[in-house]
């Protein structure tokens, strides 16, 4: 082969020449330059010009079929033989399995089999695949006692029953197949010879006597009869649940009478013959022209209604009620009012006269509003808008509803919460102190922390008792601060007494007050009372430092004591406010001491009583 | 190899190599279930020669066998006039003739010792032989469950004879009995439905729940295939002139006629000419033909002998036939007559041999009884699924009449006729139906084995093939 050097050396050309170096050189430069899509003909790229085109083209790359992965020779198949586990006779049959390479896996239950036969006897698969189809069906199964008891009937005999029941177990609930091919024949062909030998026999096989034909509603009513019956024995109708109490209603509901009714009717309706079938067709098309037709009135009297209401065109706008013409406008200005009614914030004192306003109960009081009139006209029009009818709520006997295990709530909060979360929120009061008590109360009834099943029933008992205890707790309270008084006020009366002579009021005033302070204080610190009811000490503190103070400006040892008396009163009636406002109408203050005594039974009482609840 | 493992849940397919052996009047199906067509279709007519001209071989089966022109060659059927087996002994033979000749017999040798591969070093496993194969060869349903299937009323007795034959004669490991009515629903991929089969010698209308036949509302009757070529031998006889119905075998070569001229073929002749039931069966075939090219059902909306139906059949294009001998014709009205005695009794051609079919007997009061006898819940959803299955529910129009009568009687139900196109489905739809439920995984529990027949002797078969 001459290459270029050769030809060149042969015509004489200088070597390397700059000419087909440039010539060379220029003859990439366009290909590299306009880069040619890759699959696309010639002619087509040649449309693009100079620029790529905007969006990437793809031809589709010709794909075979990817090569089968050969994973060495081919496959063996073997026919494995196979018992079927539905199957109690361990019938072998054979099908088509892929060699295993290696032995096949050994189940322990094999284990020993393939030991020490492998060579002798093939490997036998175990096919459980499809045990899953094998289902048989459950029928109530009685004893020859419950059928004694409860179960006979005039109609059928025991051994009726029994081939019923089997019919019923090999067609699994097919009712039609059931009645086809049931056949019953009394197992006794001897009894009519016995009648004919004596009659004494007649009456013990009445029950044998002929076999009836059966409809399918006498095969249901009996079977269903039966199932009821047995239901109710296994489970008493009180402790089924919804599920069970509804199957059961279900079965002592079945009325075959009405069934066949149901049956005659429906053979009835497919044997009606061309012309009624054909009167129905015609009706049914008639009535769909009518209701067509109604539409289509109904369609061009609204078209003609919203005519009459619309708002006369290019009308100049007069003041008061002329600038609305029609009972549409009249509507839609109602409505605009009454929204700016809404929207806008009423200042307190703003009474109702103030100024114009409407409520939406005004509006639809109106006899013969647009508003209504409208509503109606929409409601017509698309009826789907409406809002279905409400149902009733079925009202329950209090004993159905625990049985159906219904209960009512005022408010659902959405999610999920749990009834032991709910107990433990009753425990903690608003104070720290208040819950610290609350646990002592508890405690010594001897309620645990945590109430093991926090069931509803519990929730509401331990409620109750929550109450009770916090009702206790105010009483104590109460009874404390009037000890706490009456010790101050008996410590003033002594020092009263004597210091009686002793002249200087406003010094003793000032030792007064202060004495009379600190216990107040130290009683409020010792009650450990909630803010509000430490005001109220206070306030009692004042008041007697003021009445100390008027008692003083007297400077009448009798009128003093009045004066304490006074006080004592006057104390006591604060307290009672201040409980009332508490306790809300508790037991009242007036028998504070008794009311004390009480507590302590009643709380006792309480004790004893939620106890008893709790532990049930 | 996705497309072939998606399905596999829904398939649930596990074959077993099971055989479905589906006899019929006409013909015997026979194959492996799993597949979509019996591999072996054979003859139900078997030949039978007297022991002194051949003492060896008293039966013959098969197409070729009996159609071959013999002396004293008697041509028979196993089925009773009743639609129940009659001759035990010989159909235990033509069964079994049907299920070897294309099924068993070619069982092939080892290939270790058939001395085909001998070239190559063969070091293939030796766990593959089969032990069994050697002392196994009597018995020809060794290693196959074997599902027949039975008509909608047959009797105890003919069931228990079915279970011994394939448990002690041909030794199946597993056997079945089925309707076919189920089946032939199966096929259609229906587990409810009325099933019309219009076969050669009966036509029955089989209600089917839920896969099982609702034996009160089961149907039959003898207006079937035969009972349309019985129509067209008297229609030929009655013509005037008279048709003359030759076999192909009879005619040694023919010449063109013109139509309606008497034929001028030549005739083979025969030493000890066959037998009548030869010529017989050999006439049914160019009945078939016949029926096949010419017959039509009278589709409706009327029937056929009420107002213009016939004036419009007349004035309808013809349909030539030929016969063997070369002579030929156009029928035009007849070839509606022929066939609408299935639906109209009073329409049938009759004669001294042929007395008038029973109203009853007709398809439509068929269907109707059979719908009777069915829970009135169930009637409506049966009704729309009337699978039509049956070689002769292949004539022409048959289908359209049907649907036609149907909604005469049923005019307030969703009428639904469910008829296969293809011709292999229509006549094979029993099989069909068999091959696929034998082979599925779920069928295996219901196989009657060996050993508990051998338990609970031939009445198992009641208790178990419901």
């Amino acid at each position: 082969m001459a290459s270029g050097r050769d030809v060149r050396d042969m015509l004489g050309l200088p070597m390397g020449g700059d000419a087909p170096k440039a010539a060379q050189k220029s003859r990439p430069k366009p290909a590299t330059g306009v880069r040619r899509p890759q699959g696309v003909a010639r002619e087509v790229a040649a449309l693009y010009g100079e620029r790529p085109p905007p969006v990437a083209i793809y031809e589709e790359k010709k794909t075979y079929r990817a090569k089968r992965q050969s994973t060495g020779p081919a496959k063996k198949w073997v026919q494995q033989p196979f018992t079927n586990q539905a199957r109690s006779d361990g019938l072998v049959l054979r099908h088509w399995r892929r060699k295993p390479t290696t032995a096949p896996p050994i189940t322990s239950g094999e284990d020993t089999v393939m030991e020490d036969s492998e060579s002798s006897e093939p490997y036998i698969e175990s096919n459980g695949d499809f045990m899953k189809y094998n289902i048989e069906v459950e029928v109530p199964q009685f004893t020859d006692e419950e059928y004694d008891a409860h179960l006979r009937s005039n109609d059928w005999g025991r051994e009726e029953t029994d081939y019923l029941f089997q019919k019923i177990k090999d067609y699994a609930f097919r009712w039609a197949v059931i009645w086809d091919r049931y056949d019953f024949q009394a197992e006794r062909p001897q009894p009519p010879q016995d009648d004919a030998n004596g009659d004494s026999t007649a009456l013990a096989t009445l029950p044998f006597a002929p076999a009836k034909a059966r409809t399918v509603e006498d095969l249901k009513a009996r079977y269903y009869d039966i199932a009821a019956k047995i239901m109710k024995l296994r489970i008493p109708e009180v402790q089924m649940d919804a599920e069970q109490f509804a199957q059961y209603d279900l079965l002592t509901k079945f009325n075959p009478d009405l069934e066949r009714n149901r049956k005659t009717l429906a053979a009835a309706l497919m044997n009606r013959n061309m012309d009624e079938v054909k009167e129905e067709e015609f009706l049914l098309t008639e009535l769909q022209r009518i209701n067509m037709a109604a539409n289509r009135l109904d369609a061009e009297r609204d078209e003609l209604r919203a005519r009459l209401e619309a708002p006369a065109p290019q009308k100049p706008v007069e003041p008061g009620l002329t600038a609305f013409p029609s009972s549409q406008q009249l509507a839609t200005l109602f409505n605009q009012l009454f929204q700016q009614d809404k929207s806008k914030k009423r200042a307190p004192g703003n009474g109702p006269a103030g100024r114009l306003s409407l409520s939406a109960n005004e509006m639809v009081a109106t006899p013969g509003s647009a508003q209504q009139q409208q509503m109606a006209a929409a409601n017509r029009r698309q009826s789907v808008a409406q809002p279905p009818p409400q149902t009733p709520i079925r009202q329950l006997a209090p004993q159905q509803e625990i049985r159906f295990n219904v209960s009512t709530h005022d408010r659902l909060t959405s999610g999920v919460s749990f009834g032991s979360d709910k107990l433990l929120k009753m425990r903690q009061a608003k104070s720290n102190v208040q819950t610290q008590k609350i646990a002592a109360a508890l405690a010594q009834l001897s309620i645990p922390e945590i109430i093991p099943i926090p069931t509803s029933k519990v929730g509401d008992v331990f409620e109750a008792l929550i109450g009770k205890v916090g009702k206790l707790l105010d009483v104590r309270k109460v009874r404390e601060k009037e000890e706490g008084e009456c010790r101050v006020l008996e410590a003033m009366k002594t020092r009263r007494a004597s210091e009686s002579q002793a002249g200087a009021g406003d010094a003793s005033n000032v030792n007064d007050s202060s004495a009379n302070y600190t216990p107040a204080k130290s009683e409020v610190a010792d009650s450990q009372d909630t803010p509000d009811v430490d005001g109220d000490g206070e306030d009692d503190g004042d008041d007697g430092d003021n009445d100390g103070g008027e008692g003083d400006g007297d400077a009448d040892v009798d009128a003093e004591g009045e004066e304490d008396d006074d006080e004592d009163a006057e104390g006591e009636d604060a307290d009672t406010s201040a409980a009332q406002s508490e306790r809300r109408g508790s037991t009242s203050t007036r028998a504070v001491s008794a009311g004390h005594k009480r507590s302590a039974s009643v709380l006792s009482q309480a004790s004893s009583k939620s106890n008893k609840r709790l532990r049930k | 190899m996705a497309s072939t493992n998606a399905p596999a849940a829904e398939y649930a397919g596990d074959e077993v190599s099971a055989i479905v052996l589906d006899p019929g009047f006409s013909t015997i199906r026979a194959g492996f279930a799993g597949e979509d067509v019996p591999k072996s279709v054979c003859p139900s007519f078997f030949g039978y020669t007297d022991a002194e001209s051949d003492s060896k071989s008293q039966f013959l089966f098969g197409e070729n066998a009996i159609h071959t022109p013999q002396a004293n060659l008697q041509i028979k059927n196993y089925w009773g006039s009743d639609g129940i087996v009659e001759d035990w002994d010989a159909a235990t033979k033509v069964w079994e003739y049907a299920i070897t000749s294309r099924l068993t017999s070619t069982k092939p040798s080892n290939p270790l010792q058939n001395g085909l591969n001998e070239g190559s070093n063969g070091n293939g496993d030796t766990m593959d032989v089969d032990i069994e194969n050697v002392e196994q060869a009597e018995k020809p349903l060794e290693d196959s469950p074997l599902l027949m299937t039975e008509p909608g009323w047959n009797s105890s007795k003919a069931r228990e004879k079915c279970i011994e034959i394939a448990m002690e004669e041909w030794g199946a490991p597993a056997f079945y009995l089925q309707k076919t009515g189920v089946l032939a629903a199966f096929a259609s991929g229906k587990a409810s439905g009325i099933i019309i089969d219009i076969g050669a010698s009966h036509t029955s209308v089989t209600p089917v729940l839920d896969g099982m036949v609702l034996r009160k509302g089961v149907q039959k009757s003898p207006l079937a295939g035969n009972f349309v070529s019985n129509q067209i031998r008297m229609l030929f006889k009655q013509s005037q002139p008279e048709i003359p119905l030759t076999p192909h075998y009879t005619v040694k070569s023919k010449v063109q006629v013109d139509a309606g001229a008497p034929s001028q073929a030549t005739y083979k002749t025969f030493d000890l000419p066959p037998t009548d039931s030869f010529r017989r069966l050999e006439e049914e075939r160019v009945l078939t033909e016949f029926k096949e090219s010419v017959v039509e059902v009278w589709p409706g909306p009327q029937r056929f002998n009420m107002g213009p139906s016939e004036e419009i059949a007349k004035n309808q294009p013809g349909r030539p036939f030929e016969m063997p001998d070369g002579w030929n014709q156009v029928f035009t009205a007849d070839r509606f007559r022929v066939a609408e005695g299935l639906f109209d009794a009073s329409a049938a051609l009759v004669d001294s041999d042929n007395p008038r079919p029973k109203d009853e007997h007709t398809i439509s009061r068929l269907v109707q009884a059979a719908v009777q006898q069915v829970d009135a819940d169930h009637r409506p959803m049966l009704l729309g699924n009337v699978v039509v299955t049956g070689g002769s529910s292949l004539l022409y129009k048959l289908n359209e009449r049907l649907t036609q009568e149907i909604n005469t009687i049923y005019p307030s139900t969703r009428n639904k006729l469910i008829a296969p196109g293809s011709v292999v489905e229509r006549k094979y739809a029993a099989w069909i139906g068999g091959s696929i439920l034998a082979s599925l995984g779920s069928f295996h529990q219901l196989w009657i084995s060996k050993k508990e027949y051998e338990e609970h002797g031939a009445s198992i078969v009641e208790k178990r093939c419901r």
